[in-house]
């Protein structure tokens, strides 16, 4: 069970020019072991920015990245080997496909790291496995697959590398309810089978209550809150101060307490509302 | 990074020589070159430096910024130097020693035309380059090439063409960048290994690179057959370029700067080219 630990992160782009815009400033946090961290924060907060750090393709202006407590850039040489344990996974990363087959594109990241021939061969398919594509895929151009095949091909090139931190930006953006689900569930079995930490960065609330264990705000380059995903869905006055707000049932149930109704203040996913719903339709009747 | 390319030398403003209307830029372009090499004497040159400083003091663009853009040519100007100081061929020589025989006159002339050099660097700059946005200045050139079309040169589709690849640019360096740093993410490693690794390990970033530009090309036609785009004929604009005060103004200065460095040539004393 890895963890990141971030100490006093600032960073600036372009310094020492008139463009000089602080990206984040004196961010200081751990993504623990073990859980699925949700990293939700308004456009230009810093998440971006934030996850490039954590796998050294950026350096931080100041402060310190650890990793399981050793300093990622203690040896600038070896950098690489810090990408190969903390996986990153960019925003519409089927953009990045480039070979002739999906088995040889999700291959590119374990021959990277120098592993044997049997070996990248079972990664591989440990990865179709987790992400839930069809095997009979694995020889067609990656080209000829649908956006959502595509996207799961992507994120299984990622997750071939095995690495101890999984990092995914935006991983279901613009896809439809079942894509969500079938990419979500895999990421939710491979954190589970690896007990590997695993962050998300993502503007749905939805998605994040249903699949997050724990969650960082990020606010103009800071980090805002942390805490359990119920805890700080509890918070949705401070939410909607820095531009985000609770999943959209639970804005709902707000409205119904706010009316009277007794109705408990942790219901963030469609499933638990209609069970707390039901409870009180039955009580009434009753 | 490659985010910090600079495309062309535009350097945003508000100046007199930024809101000027492109055409009327190319043209006062043109007629400074003429009036810079008109200038034959040494007091000619004099009024030319003082209108350049003047030109670069309107464009508010910093010294240092235009200095800076000169750096590369360096060479070129210590070399025009160094021939017109050995070549030039006077009545006293100052220096002989062997076959190197170096005239009064040489050193002038050697003068002058580094001032030349410069003051043409630094007055076409803060004219035109530094002060037109590469739009512009597409803009700019179709409109005043626009007689070229009775003649069948497609000068709309050039101009538009030009416009279009300015325009993505930036977008497809973005997106090397972000390909790149995905790669990278996945182990790829750009900056080390021989020459022919090096380039395989371009691969993964030319091929989606490719695709991606394809596929902007694609959203990009089918984008502007929607709004209708059939080319140039029948074609209007949103912003008409008019003739506004400003430009009269410049073009009545530099025709002035021609008619006096005219006029110093003829009148005034003193060592002349």
């Amino acid at each position: 069970m890895s963890s990141i630990e971030l100490q006093n992160i600032n960073y600036i782009y372009s310094a020492g020019t008139p463009f000089e815009k602080a990206a984040l400033t004196d961010v200081s946090v751990t993504f623990g072991g073990g859980v699925i961290t949700g990293l939700i924060g308004h456009t230009g907060s810093g998440k971006s920015t934030l996850v490039q750090l954590m796998n050294g393709l950026m350096k931080p202006t100041s402060g310190t990245v650890l990793l399981d407590g050793k300093d990622i850039w203690a040896e600038p040489k070896k950098i690489r080997d810090v990408r190969f344990r903390v996986g990153l996974c960019f925003q519409y990363p089927e953009y990045q496909l480039f070979e002739e087959s999906v088995m040889l594109d999700i291959a590119y990241g374990p021959k990277n790291m120098g592993l044997s021939d049997a070996e990248v061969k079972r990664r591989v398919a440990d990865a179709v496995r987790f992400v839930g594509l069809d095997p009979s895929l694995m020889q067609k151009s990656p080209f000829d697959l649908s956006g959502g095949q595509k996207r799961r091909v992507a994120i299984a090139g990622i997750i071939a590398m095995e690495p101890e931190v999984l990092i995914l930006d935006e991983p279901a953006a613009g896809l439809d309810p079942v894509g969500r689900e079938e990419i979500f569930g895999g990421v939710r079995a491979f954190q589970r089978e690896r007990n590997s930490t695993v962050i998300i960065v993502s503007h749905s609330m939805e998605d994040m209550a249903r699949y997050s264990d724990e969650l960082v705000v990020m606010d103009h380059g800071r980090v805002h809150m942390t805490g359990r995903t119920s805890e700080i869905f509890r918070r949705s006055g401070e939410l909607t101060k820095v531009g985000l707000d609770v999943p959209q049932i639970t804005r709902l149930m707000n409205i119904l307490r706010n009316a009277g109704a007794e109705i408990p203040d942790d219901i963030f996913t469609v499933d638990r509302a209609a069970e707390e719903l039901t409870k009180l339709l039955a009580e009434r009747k009753g | 990074m490659l985010k910090d390319i600079t495309i062309g030398q535009y350097f945003p403003g508000s100046s007199p020589l930024h809101r000027a209307d492109p055409r009327v830029k190319i043209i006062l372009t043109v007629m400074y070159i003429v009036g810079i090499f008109m200038a034959k004497n040494v007091w000619s040159f004099v009024f030319a430096v003082v209108f350049t400083a003047a030109l670069v003091i309107i464009s508010r663009i910093p010294a240092k910024t235009i200095l800076r853009g000169m750096k590369p040519l360096i060479y070129v100007i210590a070399f025009t130097a160094i021939i017109n100081i050995f070549w030039t061929k006077g009545e006293k020589p100052l220096v002989e020693w062997k076959f190197i025989h170096i005239y009064a006159e040489g050193l002038q002339f050697a003068a002058l035309m580094i001032v030349r050099i410069i003051a043409l660097l630094a007055g076409t700059g803060v004219v035109l380059t530094y002060t037109t946005s590469p739009i512009a200045l597409t803009d700019g050139l179709e409109r005043l090439l626009g007689p070229l079309k009775k003649i069948k040169i497609p000068v709309h589709e050039f101009s538009m063409m030009m416009t279009i690849a300015l325009r993505f640019i930036p977008t497809l360096i973005e997106e090397t960048d972000k390909i790149m740093s995905a790669q990278k993410a996945r182990g790829a490693s750009f900056d080390s290994g021989s020459l022919p690794q090096r380039a395989k390990a371009l691969i993964p970033v030319m091929i989606p690179l490719f695709v991606s530009a394809f596929r902007r090309a694609d959203d990009l036609a089918v984008a502007m057959e929607c709004r209708c785009y059939r080319g140039d004929v029948g074609r209007t604009r949103m912003t008409e370029l008019h003739m506004k005060p400003l430009d009269w103004i410049l073009l009545a200065a530099f025709a002035a700067f021609i008619a006096v460095t005219v006029v110093i040539n003829i009148f005034a004393p003193g060592f002349s080219i």
